[in-house]
């Protein structure tokens, strides 16, 4: 119905123009052919007074030639010899009709003769009435057109009555004196000027209407006649038309005899009495089509195309807006899934956490219920804060607030990382697992690490997330030149042997909360977020990322990302004459493991096994060649690496250093390690500064053992200040670290924490836990206000952020205010004491 | 959307109907005449004749223009005609076309008129010479045809139709019905039955009474013409039917002589007298036939009473009526015109059974086609058995034997000599 009623508006309104520019034209056109009629007018009366005047002066010759005529009283040869002297133009004539006879004399012989000057009017119905005559020099006495009865041409003639001496009886007598004038002449001056009245015509008429000259496109013999004949009127109308013709100057339209309308313009011929000077022409050749006709199509087409434009304009509106709509429900579907989803979800591992609790509560003498109760608590609790980050990470990539951060970092650091954190699962399910390195050149990268580590562990946790006990996974990173300049692209490839996806729910397994119908998937947890938020940050990183997978068999996720390369590099890795011996199955592991040796300007050598190795080492130690140190992987066949360790040391050498390498949780074999006699543990994957920094610190430090990595002797007596305006938290942090020893100041807010600072004695505080948001002065400013201090050491106090603040921004927020670290609530106590070591042992000094 | 469905269809279908109107003219101007010039020939032709102005000529130039748009056609009137066309034709202002006469065959002082013309029987010009009644095609001596004719003329009288429906008579068709016809009218008080000119010879009552009588006598006797185009004394006896015919018609007390010679020319009061309505027949020519139609306004008693009338052969014979059957106005091609191929092809579009009846039709004048059935005016000749059609050019009487039986018949007429007398003075008449 609106559309409708739009459509109709602007055919209105188009249409209203359209008659405007046709009325308009119009009516300039219409200005435009009254001017040219005016114009027409004018130029009939131009032409009457170029006749009068001519007319006149002809007249004005036949007035004289009889003048001397009178007064000569000459006879009719005298007057024909006289004005044959004095008549100069070759194609007049003159003839001296004598009014008893109508015959006479002319002063040009008769056609086809030389010397036959007769000349009669008797048959020419002209002179037989002379009344109409004047006297001399009173008026124009002209003819009307007839034939020359000397030449047979068309003429008109200018009389005057003259008295002739008759040479016989001396008598005299009356003779008209025609000056003859043949039309011809006359119609060659008797043209219109102007080249558009090339159609114009001019006739004259005397007061009954009958023509004195005739122009061709005036019919009959009477003008009254010819209008009557061609245009319908009655005898009063014409009447009047007539005497208006006769009496006046003007114009009217009338209808000729070719059935076209033309313009008669009129005056009276002043010299004259009762004549009038008509002029007619075709009206088209007056209207000469100033209609703007091409102004009216360009309108029209422009209107059109206007119209048109909107139209499909508007239609193409409506359907956005239906699009938008059915988007608008669609969103407002997913919000309410969304939270319907995120209710659920929360509640479940709520539900577990509080009806733990309670369990807890009433065994609280059940030791071993109690811990297995908390255990359960902690990880529904781990699962809810993942479940929180996810849910916070999508919303902010969905509202386009998701910003990067990158910074420097050791690609090397991020997949010990990347092992670390899921070597727990690995180990939990039992699956096989490896990771393999290549072509790993360029150690420091410039990206948001932060993004990266979450796009790498999404992906990995999956896979082991969703492999069976038993099955396998494989990781593989590489680098390559990239396209970009000073980029290179590192491809990062998860394969498992997992359940796999369906087609159909690949379609859509980047949508957020998607996650697979399967009786399997339903038992694991998950926020089936973990895939949309990897593929935005794919997205947002400018990479790509791929998957094959096929149900039951499993899935192959491949990550390709140009990384800017960091300018800082570590170019001076270089090994001194170092004989190392590696010792793998995995022949890819192994040939990768001498290249990278190799390439530090080391010599190494391989085996395949525990026994070859043992065999070698043997054998260099009995040559006295002891290799330099020994690169043994834990998991081999026939005998293991921790078996091999413990043979060297028992049968061969017992100081030679051993690095145990492995793709798994070192906390697992820590223990027998340590036993067997290994030197230093790496893990897979093997990176080039990996290697070089142990076995640099392999051969400085002979026979070092592996220290314990639950000896926090090292954090014991630290002093730290801790702004934070929550009590609990406070008291959370402030008992946990304790258990390691560390006593803690508290500064309620802000303010308080400068303040103390600005009194603390030089040594008091190792470093700040700065909260951020607190009351009277948040950690932002009171961290700036630190930075300003005059003591300097209270101004380069290391202060690390401790906030719920966990976004990338708010990371990059506390850096940019002066602080050293970022630490985010809910606290993970592992990454707490990591993050005190760092600041001790310099990482934090400003 | 229906309305506007309804308004599209219906502008289609006009546009549709304008589109089959428009060939539908287009044929039947193919059907008519066909150019066979470059219709856009730029170029002016003239035609020169006697009338002071031709509007049925005018007319056709217009139909001529729709073919021929460039072609500028005029109409110019040569004073004294007859005398001054040779000049014409001899100088500057020649025409292109021009209207002759067939009585100027063989006469000296009309032989430029002749010499000028072109040979309109070349078939190569593709005029329809079938067209015109074969009476009035009159070629030369040698066989050419310098002119063809474009008006007929004929004697006869103007019939008040309405006053023989009003009085329940018929009109005549034989002499003795002419009689009872005129005592019927005189019985039912009208003075006059019939009347006509009688103040001059030309076309006067008695001429157009006998002249049909003495082509009749003569038509068929060779040497009787001859004799009289002889001026022979003795062919005056020829005449003798003819007189008698007169003198008994005038003695039938048909008309009134003196109301008759009220009548002051034997043209536009012939008319005038004819439109006051109270006389059922009028002799006239075919010329004050066409000039019927533009006095009819000119006549307040017509104005006030108008009436049907119609032209027929009047039944001076025992047998029927006698149709003399005349060129009027015959076109020349002047053979040296600058233009003579469009000249031509006006004379080949002009030339036709249509044009020729168009043009009769507006001048009100006989049609020298075949077809006299188009104008109710002129159909009664129509009826004429064939036997009974006469031409008096074809008779080969010249103008000078009929002058002397026009001057007897009038001196007979007019009761200034009897049949004898004036038989006796053939050969001996002036003007």
């Amino acid at each position: 119905m609106k559309k409708t009623f739009i459509i109709v508006i602007n055919v209105v309104i188009m249409a209203s123009i359209l008659i405007f520019v046709v009325l308009y034209s119009r009516a300039e056109s219409r200005d435009s052919y009254r001017s040219q009629i005016e114009h027409f007018e004018d130029t009939t009366v131009t032409m009457e007074r170029v006749t009068g005047n001519y007319l006149e002066s002809e007249q004005r010759i036949c007035d004289i030639w009889a003048h001397y005529i009178n007064n000569k009283t000459m006879t009719m040869e005298e007057a024909a010899a006289y004005i044959r002297s004095s008549h100069v133009l070759e194609n007049t004539s003159a003839h001296l009709i004598s009014l008893d006879t109508l015959t006479g004399l002319s002063t040009r012989p008769k056609q086809g003769t030389d010397d036959d000057y007769a000349v009669s009017y008797e048959r020419v119905e002209l002179l037989k009435k002379v009344d109409w005559i004047d006297e001399i020099g009173k008026s124009i006495n002209i003819t009307r057109a007839y034939t020359n009865p000397m030449n047979g041409e068309q003429s008109l003639a200018f009389c005057n009555i003259v008295k002739l001496r008759d040479q016989e009886s001396d008598a005299s007598r009356e003779a008209v004196l025609l000056r003859v004038i043949p039309i011809s002449v006359l119609e060659q001056k008797w043209v219109f000027p102007q080249t558009e009245l090339v159609n114009a015509e001019l006739s004259m008429i005397d007061s009954n209407g009958d023509y004195i000259l005739k122009g061709d496109n005036f019919k009959n013999a009477s003008f009254f006649e010819f209008y009557k004949s061609y245009n319908p009127t009655d005898p009063e109308s014409s009447g009047k038309l007539f005497d208006r013709i006769t009496s006046s100057t003007g114009s009217v339209s009338m209808i000729n005899s070719h059935k076209q309308e033309c313009i008669l313009a009129f005056t009276p011929v002043s010299a004259t009495v009762g004549w009038t000077m008509l002029g007619l022409v075709p009206a088209k050749d007056l209207n000469t089509g100033t209609e703007n006709w091409l102004l009216v199509g360009v309108v029209s087409a422009g209107l059109l195309i206007l119209f048109l434009a909107d139209l499909l304009y508007i239609l193409y509106f409506n359907k956005r807006l239906q699009i938008a709509a059915k988007e608008a429900e669609s969103a407002n579907k997913a919000k309410t899934d969304f939270l319907s989803t995120m209710s659920h979800d929360i509640r479940t591992p709520m539900n577990a956490i509080i009806g733990l609790t309670t369990i807890a509560e009433k065994n609280l003498g059940d030791v071993e219920a109690t811990g297995e109760s908390l255990r359960k608590i902690s990880l529904a609790s781990n699962h809810l804060l993942t479940l929180i980050n996810d849910i916070l990470d999508i919303s902010k990539v969905e509202s386009g607030k998701l910003k990067l951060s990158p910074l420097t970092f050791s690609i090397v650091e991020t997949v010990e990382n990347l092992v670390t954190v899921s070597q727990p699962m690995i180990k939990e399910k039992n699956i096989e697992f490896s990771f393999n390195t290549n072509q790993m050149e360029k150690e420091y990268l410039y990206t948001d690490q932060l993004r990266l580590n979450q796009i790498y562990i999404n992906i990995l946790s999956n896979a082991i997330k969703y492999t069976e006990p038993g099955g396998r996974v494989s990781v593989d990173m590489h680098q390559e030149k990239s396209d970009k300049p000073g980029c290179v692209k590192l491809t990062y490839t998860v394969a498992d042997t997992g359940i796999g996806m369906s087609p159909e729910y690949m379609e859509n397994m980047y949508q957020p909360f998607s996650r697979q119908i399967d009786s399997r998937v339903n038992s694991i947890q998950g926020t089936g977020l973990g895939l949309a938020i990897t593929k935005q940050m794919v997205d947002l990183l400018g990479g790509t990322i791929e998957c094959q997978s096929e149900l039951g068999k499993g899935t192959t996720f491949t990550v390709v990302l140009d990384i800017p390369e960091a300018d800082r590099q570590r170019e001076d890795m270089q090994l001194d004459s170092v004989d190392v011996l590696i010792v793998d199955d995995d022949e890819y592991m192994l040939q990768t493991t001498v290249d990278i040796i190799e390439s530090l300007g080391a010599s190494a050598e391989q085996a395949q096994n525990g026994l070859e190795a043992l065999g070698m080492i043997e054998h260099r130690h009995l040559s006295g060649r002891d290799y330099d140190a020994v690169i043994i992987d834990w998991r081999m066949p026939e005998i293991d690496g921790l078996e091999t360790i413990r043979r060297i040391r028992a049968e061969i050498d017992a100081d030679i250093p051993i690095l145990l390498i492995s793709a798994y949780d070192w906390s697992d074999i820590e223990e027998k390690a340590k036993e067997a006699g290994a030197n230093a543990f790496v893990s897979k994957p093997l990176f080039r500064s990996t290697l070089y920094d142990k076995i640099n610190d392999l051969i400085g430090k002979e026979s070092r053992s592996i220290e314990p990595e639950d000896d926090y002797s090292d954090l014991e007596g630290l002093h730290i200040l801790i702004a934070e305006d929550n009590d609990v938290n406070w008291e959370i942090i402030s008992a946990i670290l304790a258990m390691y020893g560390i006593t803690t100041d508290r500064a309620e807010n802000g303010r308080i924490c400068v303040d103390m600072m600005r009194e603390a004695a030089k040594g008091s505080y190792e470093l700040i836990f700065m909260d951020v948001q607190m009351p009277e002065m948040n950690g932002l400013d009171a961290t700036r206000a630190i930075r300003k201090l005059e003591d300097s050491w209270a101004s380069s106090i290391p202060i690390v952020a401790m906030t719920a603040d966990a976004f990338s921004e708010n990371v990059m927020e506390c850096l940019d205010a002066g602080m050293n670290g970022h630490i985010a609530k809910p606290v993970d106590i592992k990454l707490v004491i990591k993050e005190i070591r760092r600041i001790k042992d310099g990482g934090g000094q400003l | 959307m229906k309305k506007i469905m309804c308004m599209f269809l219906a502008v289609l279908m006009i546009l549709s109907l304008a589109a089959c109107g428009s060939e539908k003219q287009e044929s039947t101007a193919e059907e008519g005449f066909s150019p066979s010039l470059d219709t856009s020939t730029d170029c002016h032709i003239t035609v020169a004749g006697g009338y002071d102005n031709f509007e049925a000529l005018e007319a056709e130039f217009d139909s001529f223009n729709e073919f021929y748009p460039n072609v500028e056609l005029t109409f110019t009137k040569v004073d004294d005609y007859n005398n001054m066309i040779g000049m014409v034709l001899d100088g500057n202002d020649a025409p292109d076309i021009y209207v002759n006469y067939s009585w100027m065959y063989g006469r000296d002082q009309y032989k430029s008129s002749i010499d000028h013309a072109e040979d309109l029987a070349d078939t190569a010009l593709g005029l329809d010479l079938d067209c015109i009644r074969s009476n009035i095609i009159l070629n030369t001596e040698d066989g050419s045809l310098p002119m063809v004719p474009v008006f007929a003329n004929t004697y006869g009288m103007l019939v008040n139709n309405d006053l023989f429906e009003k009085e329940g008579l018929s009109v005549p068709k034989t002499y003795k019905e002419l009689v009872d016809v005129c005592a019927a009218f005189r019985e039912k008080g009208y003075e006059n039955p019939m009347m006509g000119f009688s103040k001059e010879e030309t076309t006067s009552l008695y001429t157009l009474t006998a002249y049909p009588i003495f082509c009749e006598t003569v038509a068929d006797d060779a040497e009787a013409v001859k004799k009289l185009n002889a001026l022979d004394a003795s062919a005056g006896e020829y005449m003798r039917p003819a007189l008698e015919r007169m003198l008994q018609f005038l003695n039938d007390g048909c008309v009134d002589i003196d109301n008759c010679a009220k009548i002051e020319d034997n043209y536009e009061a012939v008319i005038l007298r004819f439109f006051e309505g109270d006389v059922p027949m009028m002799f006239c020519s075919g010329d004050t036939v066409s000039g019927t139609k533009k006095r009819e306004s000119r006549s307040e008693a017509f104005i006030a009473s108008p009436f049907t009338y119609t032209f027929a052969p009047v039944p001076v014979s025992d047998d029927g009526a006698i149709f003399l059957d005349m060129p009027n106005l015959q076109f020349s091609v002047n053979k040296d015109s600058a233009n003579l191929d469009m000249a031509n092809e006006f004379m080949r579009f002009l030339i036709t059974s249509q044009e020729l009846n168009n043009m009769a039709q507006s001048k009100g004048i006989m049609s020298p086609t075949k077809d006299l059935s188009f104008n109710s005016m002129y159909a009664a000749f129509g009826d004429v058995p064939e036997s009974r059609i006469l031409s008096p050019e074809v008779i080969g009487l010249t103008d000078d034997a009929v002058l002397q039986m026009r001057q007897a018949n009038y001196g007979v007429g007019t009761g200034e000599m009897t049949i004898d007398e004036a038989i006796g003075r053939y050969g001996t008449f002036t003007k």
